[in-house]
């Protein structure tokens, strides 16, 4: 039987969430992802986020609610890396195959890779023009005119686009 | 233009915007927004402060422009279509509650906009209900089925067409110095001189053959530049999964080139469902069905694919306990009535 646990009003409390809920996470993961390791890490991990983001959390009246959504977000962002990441090196082996690029040296590839992630991470909160106006511009090196007729939307617009990811950025720093 | 700062913005919203700016293509107002940008940071310890992970965040992209810009393009948009499939997931989810209705017709419009991205840096792409056939440079063809988008990449080695979204039916020419490449995020299909479909789904790609043979390798024998391909020939039809690729069930290779050309399905005795599937990918916007109420119901069928609602009306007019239900012209849904 699940027990409803007492609403939740402040921080301290984590350690009363991790007691009483701890275990149904893990195991609400464990059927979710039919791995008892992955779901203990998983089961964790959602922990470290709510404690990171401790001022944040909301008076939780059901906890578990709560505890599913942050789950469920890792999992979606984990497999977004995950997907970056092997798409990136598909693409490379591929581009260097057809010798269009080098194939990066370990660091190199290890900096792209971070900055990939980051980057991935940035546009993934932000609206698909201003993901799309950033890439046109820092990537690809178009002129904000030029983004600018590409988006259809005026070049104050676009700077205004590429400030708005920008300052997702700022999220990023622990 | 004016300079950037609003003095109802945060510290970090300000040095995001004077950083933007930093970007235009006038010099003369680029060295002033120079300037200004630094006497705002030397003005107060805050600004500096809010500025430096920016600018360390965008020093840091640089591995990502110019050469390295391609590669990244493909693994954003591989990030992205995770998230979005994880989406579509819980949104299914979702739609077997009580408020399916209206989760649906929200999930219509975040579907909408996850659309864009891919659409933008696509260099051909079609609409809901719009087919086009583009000639290509080096004489090949290619034809958008309704709500596709390619990128294209043609020079004097390669001839490479990335499937972002839809199907695709490739004429191509042949031209051995330069062998034609489609690749999804699934794996690479490489001919010489062909006719093939390839269709790009959620979770895989299909291939299926009408003339001559392609070489077939998944996105993992890509990586590890394994030349153990798969030759997959006219009549044959494959799955392609970023980790390998497997055979399906033959096609007709005449009935699939008269689907491409008349835009016609000739649909044989198969489930309604999966029909009902194949239509909502056409659709423009949510069509939706309760699949425990058509379940043993099968069709027969001649459809047409540019125009998903008189295909429906045709279903309509074979099965009379079906009733289809619009909320708007977006919004469709099939019931089975009674």
């Amino acid at each position: 039987m699940p027990t409803p646990a007492a609403p939740l009003g402040c921080a301290q409390d984590i350690g009363l969430l991790y007691r009483d809920h701890h275990g149904w996470l893990r195991g609400w993961l464990h059927r979710r992802l039919g791995c008892a390791h992955h779901a203990a890490d998983v089961a964790q991990d959602t922990f470290v986020r709510l404690l990171a983001a401790r001022d944040a959390l909301p008076l939780l009246r059901e906890p578990r609610a709560y505890l599913r959504t942050t789950a469920q977000r890792l999992l979606v962002d984990h497999a977004r890396r995950q997907a970056v990441e092997d798409a990136w090196r598909a693409e490379v082996a591929l581009l260097a195959e057809h010798g269009d690029l080098h194939y990066p040296a370990p660091e190199v590839a290890l900096a792209a890779l971070r900055a990939l992630r980051e980057l991935s991470d940035v546009l993934d909160r932000v609206a698909a023009k201003a993901r799309a106006a950033f890439l046109l511009h820092y990537l690809d090196g178009l002129t904000h005119e030029a983004v600018a007729a590409e988006l259809g939307v005026s070049d104050r617009m676009v700077r205004k686009y590429l400030a708005q990811v920008l300052v997702q950025c700022a999220a990023l720093e622990d | 233009m004016a300079a950037p700062a609003l003095a109802s913005d945060t510290p970090a919203e300000q040095a995001a915007e004077w950083l933007a700016g930093l970007g235009v293509t006038d010099p003369a107002e680029r060295e002033r927004i120079r300037a200004g940008f630094e006497a705002w940071k030397a003005a107060d310890p805050r600004h500096a402060q809010a500025a430096a992970p920016m600018e360390r965040w965008l020093a840091a992209l640089q591995p990502l422009q110019g050469a390295g810009a391609r590669a990244a393009r493909a693994a954003l948009q591989a990030g992205e279509e995770s998230t979005a499939t994880h989406r579509r997931r819980s949104r299914a989810r979702a739609a077997a509650g009580l408020a399916a209705a209206v989760v649906a017709a929200l999930a219509v419009w975040a579907g909408v906009r996850d659309e864009w991205p891919q659409a933008l840096v696509a260099d051909l792409r079609t609409g809901a209900g719009e087919w086009r056939s583009q000639p290509l440079p080096d004489g090949s063809r290619l034809t958008l089925a309704a709500g596709s988008a390619v990128d294209l990449h043609f020079d004097g080695d390669q001839r490479t067409v990335r499937l972002l979204r839809g199907d695709i039916l490739v004429d191509v020419a042949r031209d051995p110095a330069r062998p034609f490449v489609v690749r999804t995020r699934d794996g690479e299909v490489r001919a010489l001189g062909t006719q093939f479909v390839v269709e790009r789904g959620a979770e895989s790609t299909r291939l299926a053959m009408i003339e001559s043979a392609t070489a077939v390798r998944s996105a993992r024998q890509v990586a590890r530049h394994a030349d153990d391909a798969v030759r997959v020939q006219a009549g044959e039809q494959v799955r392609i999964t970023p980790e390998g690729v497997t055979p399906l069930a033959p096609v007709d290779p005449q009935g699939l080139r008269t689907q491409w050309q008349q835009r016609q399905w000739v649909v044989l005795d198969r489930p309604l469902a999966e029909v009902l599937d194949e239509l909502a990918r056409r659709h423009p916007g949510h069509l939706g069905y309760d699949a425990a109420q058509i379940a043993g119901l099968r069709v027969s069928a001649v459809l047409p694919l540019d125009d998903p609602d008189r295909a429906l009306a045709l279903l309509q007019g074979s099965f009379p306990q079906l009733r289809v239900t619009r909320l708007t012209r977006f919004w469709v849904r099939v019931e089975r009535a009674g």
